[in-house]
């Protein structure tokens, strides 16, 4: 599935995805700021932790992108110091993979808001299911354990799909995209004029 | 983190066998249920952490602040909204039981384990040694390896070219208005031109890098032999051994009345 | 004889431009020639390069089409940003990058680099040295030296020396005149005087990117000088030709703007980095600052600014700087490096996005300065495109020409006329030339001595974080050799 990925990408990948892992990183004292709030409060920013994968794929287009981002992102977070130590890591390649495969499933073809959100919510199962393992979230009261997921999936879709589809309309605007893009048929073509 | 400490064994330990020895140690803490016996083995994870790292013991205290508010907040909503049937105190729809009480300061102590760890493994690890070791251990493709270490270049001049950024738009007047409307223009100012900068820099290296020959196949020499030594030895021993030892004691001498903490 | 690299009906069209960059053209290049691109600004050099190396297509995805390319078998390109080649954090790292591409046995590395290190004049004590800590002028010459340990047939250099003082410049350049023995350099660049004995063969292009002349340096001088004076494309002499042409202006100063530094630090990380102890600047003056790469020549700009955090005395007519607020339409700065300036997605956006926050917004006055000074600046054709798409030169005459729009009172520039064609270059000073006359302060880093002798009133040098010389122009003429540690008032 890596096959097809050309240095360029990866690499882009990689530095933006780090760019995440940083902002990732000063999410984190954020996330556990908010969580004694209250309610789960903390979970409605749950979703800027998927963010990179969508981005990337956003602008890259290719497969296996997603999770390489979502990969590279947890790791840069993991090595500038986190909270949260290892467990990103293991969060990061678990979240990645399922908007992966979300990805995969729609044949890398579809790049709007729908796809992403979707992948956006297939990362947000993903952490859940680490969720119960990890924070025994499943022995929650029910009324509790409602809100929590609800407000993460909300989350996600806000940040995951919303959010990284309004950055690379910008992106796109400023022109950076057309160097990771393929070169399309139309502009070979007019090299005949 | 450019903060200045001594190297010491820990420094010396593969990479690699770092990295997957604790990978190991995260998958084994979840499978930990035993109250007990999670506060012995956090006591063994804290030793190595706060004594071994051969940073200065400020530093160390500086670290474990936050750690404090991670352990305070994981703990909190479990022990304030987890099921359980001894009831402790209940306010509304606050309700502590004893269940969730011991289970939330679990929670708590596997979420320190973990911070430990792994801030263990980040101060303690070169990036480069990191990465030539997974290259040579676990064999993972030079096409990744190498474009992590240019990206971990890359974080220094990417903060460095924020701050250029955020300058530059100051003396065009982009941020003078005052306002909500020119607040949300000022935060949307900033991240897009340094991601696309970012990605103009990271082709250009991409390119750079390609003109010197670096090609996809796998086949190369390392300027870094990453091997083993005996210190890796003494990292599994200690593991071995502490956790043992914690067990054991937990086991035997348990500080609190209870075992497993799931519901 | 043989050729080593060639194009032959080279068809090439960035996506979605209207035009053809290159349209059928034929260059080849035979084994060990020195040779010159030279040509106006955004002709298409730094695109042809890349061609010729294979960097487009295969690295970078963009449509050409052609009877024949012959790519080099091996092959190195140098290229202008320093910060953008490397990948790994430290010197020997970087080196051992390349090395571990050819699979040189480890054992052999560090001789190897130490030995690269030496033939490109980069002396460390330790060759663990961090990349970051090293100055441009050294920066490129490690890229040299990587680029060196491919051992390549063809070396192909970009503008190395856009952002390197002069001193650094000339090492850069006698480093590639004693490696090149045999091999082909293919070298594109404006500055062209340290080279000019080195090259024996000049290639001239027309701004629509055609060939207008190939030939060797005398040739090319004595036969094209028309051609190369209409395109405005450097020759030797060219300042001569021009000096001859422009009287000197004279030096009036006047009272209606006046700047008074005293006892002025500029702090980065809480240390001092500039510091001047007293100058009175009048309107009317023209403030050339000097020094090496890395003496704080930029840290002085962004102190005026007040981008950082600066201490002293610092008035504009009698008010009191204390930050960025109080300099309101009173100063603006042109960063060092342009891409930082962009903050529209086109061209014409971005030269009048000043206008759009004031009152001036549908000011007939304003939209026909902003043309006029598209015109100038030859951008015109390029009004629509985005900012990040333009040539090396075209960036820094777009990101130069937002100061003008507006008029502010102090007018600081860093570098403002790196990687420009003569043309440009002078039509640049000309118009710094005429706000100064209207009253404008201008205080302008350059490396460039033909700018200090020719337009500046006033220089200033900085050297290891101070201004250490204050010097007018009178008393430059007429003590050229004596340093003297002296302030004007
Ligand atoms: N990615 C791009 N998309 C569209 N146009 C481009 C792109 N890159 C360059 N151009 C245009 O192609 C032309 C040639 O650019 P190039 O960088 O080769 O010029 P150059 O001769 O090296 O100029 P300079 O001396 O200023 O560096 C310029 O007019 C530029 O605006
Ligand atoms: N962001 C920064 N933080 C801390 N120190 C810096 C920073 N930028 C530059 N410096 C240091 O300040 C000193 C002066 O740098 P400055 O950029 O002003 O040099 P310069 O004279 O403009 O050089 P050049 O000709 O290369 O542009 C250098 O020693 C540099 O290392
Ligand atoms: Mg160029
Ligand atoms: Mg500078």
């Amino acid at each position: 599935m890596f096959k097809g990925l050309k240095l360029t990408d990866i690499l882009v990948t990689i530095v933006i995805s780090i760019g995440f892992g940083i902002l990732y990183k000063i999410w984190g004292p954020l996330y556990y700021a908010v969580k004694p709030l209250g309610l789960h409060l903390d979970q409605l920013i749950y979703g800027m932790w998927f963010i990179a994968a969508t981005v990337a794929f956003l602008i890259i287009r290719k497969p296996g992108i997603a999770l390489l981002a979502e990969i590279a992102a947890s790791s840069g977070e993991f090595l500038m110091g986190s909270e949260f130590g290892l467990e990103v890591l293991f969060y990061g390649l678990v979240q990645g993979l399922f908007a992966e495969l979300v990805l995969m499933a729609f044949r890398y073809k579809r790049f709007d808001l729908l796809v992403v959100s979707i992948a956006g919510i297939s990362s947000c199962i993903g952490s859940l299911i680490l969720d119960f393992y990890k924070g025994y979230v499943g022995d929650l009261s029910t009324w509790n354990l409602i809100l929590y997921i609800g407000f993460r999936f909300i989350g996600s879709i806000l940040f995951t799909g919303v959010l990284a589809v309004a950055i690379v309309k910008a992106l796109e605007a400023t022109g950076v995209t057309k160097l990771v893009r393929s070169s399309s048929q139309k502009d070979h073509e007019a090299l005949n004029q | 983190m450019n903060t200045a400490f001594k190297e010491n064994w820990l420094h010396k330990i593969n990479p690699s066998l770092k990295l997957l020895t604790i990978s190991f140690l995260f998958v084994f803490a979840i499978t930990i249920h035993h109250f007990n016996f999670m506060i012995t083995f956090t006591l063994s994870v804290s030793i190595l952490f706060i004594f071994c790292t051969g940073h200065p013991y400020k530093h160390i205290l500086l670290f474990l602040l936050p750690f404090l508010l991670i352990f305070l907040s994981t703990a909190a909503s479990m022990i304030l909204f987890g099921k359980g049937e001894t009831t402790l105190y209940k306010w509304g729809i606050l309700h502590i039981t004893e269940e969730s009480l011991y289970r939330g300061l679990h929670l708590g102590l596997r979420a320190l384990t973990f911070a430990m760890m792994g801030l263990l493994f980040a101060l303690t690890t070169k990036p480069v040694q990191l990465f030539y070791s997974l290259m040579q251990q676990l064999k993972l493709q030079p096409k990744y390896a190498y474009s992590f270490m240019a990206a971990i270049r890359l974080i220094p001049i990417m903060i460095e070219e924020l701050q250029t950024i955020r300058d530059a738009h100051k003396v065009r007047g982009v941020q003078t208005q005052k306002g909500m409307n020119s607040l949300l223009k000022s935060i949307k100012s900033l991240p897009i031109p340094l991601l696309s900068q970012s990605i103009r820099r990271a082709f250009r290296i991409a390119v750079a890098m390609e003109s010197k020959r670096f090609n996809s196949s796998n086949e190369r020499t390392f300027y870094y032999q990453v091997g083993f030594s005996h210190y890796d030895l003494l990292f599994i021993g200690y593991f071995i051994l502490s956790i043992s030892l914690a067990y054991l004691f937990a086991i035997n001498f348990p500080f609190f009345p209870v075992s497993d903490v799931r519901y | 004889m043989a050729y080593i690299t060639s194009v032959n009906k080279l068809r090439l069209k960035f996506p979605d431009e209207k035009g053809l960059l290159f349209k059928d053209l034929t260059l080849s290049f035979k084994k060990g020639e020195k040779v010159l691109l030279l040509g106006p600004s955004g002709c298409g050099k730094s695109t042809l390069i890349q061609v010729l190396s294979g960097l487009i297509p295969y690295s970078i995805d963009i449509p050409i089409k052609s009877e024949n390319i012959q790519i080099p078998n091996s092959w190195g390109f140098v290229f202008q940003d320093p910060d953008s080649q490397f990948c790994m954090p430290f010197v020997d790292e970087e080196i051992a990058f390349v090395l571990e591409n050819l699979q040189v046995p480890r054992e052999e590395m560090p001789e190897r680099i130490n030995e690269l290190l030496d033939m490109v004049g980069l002396q460390l004590e330790d060759i663990h040295t961090s990349i970051q800590a090293l100055s441009g002028g050294m920066k490129q010459r490690l890229a040299i030296a990587s680029v060196l340990a491919l051992n390549p047939d063809v070396i192909f250099l970009d503008e190395p020396t856009a952002l390197i003082d002069e001193e650094g410049t000339e090492q850069i350049w006698n480093t590639v005149k004693n490696i090149s023995r045999d091999k082909t350099i293919i070298i594109v660049e404006h500055k062209i005087e340290q080279i000019i004995d080195f090259v024996d063969r000049v290639i001239i292009f027309t701004p629509d990117g055609e060939l207008l002349a190939d030939g060797n340096m005398t040739y090319i001088f004595s036969n094209y000088k028309e051609e190369l004076k209409k395109y405005g494309i450097w020759y030797p002499g060219a300042w001569e030709d021009f000096k001859r042409e422009n009287n000197q202006k004279t030096v009036s100063l006047r009272n209606d703007n006046e700047v008074h530094l005293k006892n002025f630090h500029g702090y980065r990380k809480k240390e001092v980095k500039i510091s001047l102890e007293e100058a009175l600047i009048h309107s009317g003056e023209w403030i050339a600052v000097n020094g090496q790469n890395g003496a704080g020549k930029s840290t002085l700009l962004l102190s005026l600014m007040q981008l950082i955090k600066t201490s002293g005395d610092y008035q504009i007519n009698e008010q009191s700087i204390k930050k960025l607020a109080d300099l309101q339409r009173k100063a603006y700065l042109v960063f060092q490096n342009p891409e930082y300036q962009f903050i529209t997605n086109s061209v014409f956006e971005e030269i009048t996005y000043e206008l759009k926050g004031g009152k001036e917004i549908n000011n007939e006055y304003f939209h026909k300065k902003a043309n006029d000074l598209l015109t100038i600046f030859g951008l015109h054709d390029k009004q629509h495109q985005h900012p990040y798409h333009l040539s090396l030169g075209e960036k820094r005459r777009l990101s130069v020409a937002t100061a003008f729009i507006q008029n502010p009172k102090l007018l600081l520039l860093d570098e403002p006329t790196f990687g420009q064609d003569a043309q440009n270059t002078f039509k640049l000073l000309e118009l710094i030339e005429s706000e100064r006359q209207k009253g404008t302060i201008i205080i302008m880093v350059t490396h460039d001595l033909n700018i200090v002798q020719h337009f500046a009133t006033r220089v200033w040098e900085v050297k290891e974080g101070r201004v250490i010389s204050d010097r007018k122009k009178n008393e430059t003429k007429k003590k050229v050799e004596e340093k003297a540690y002296e302030y004007s008032i």
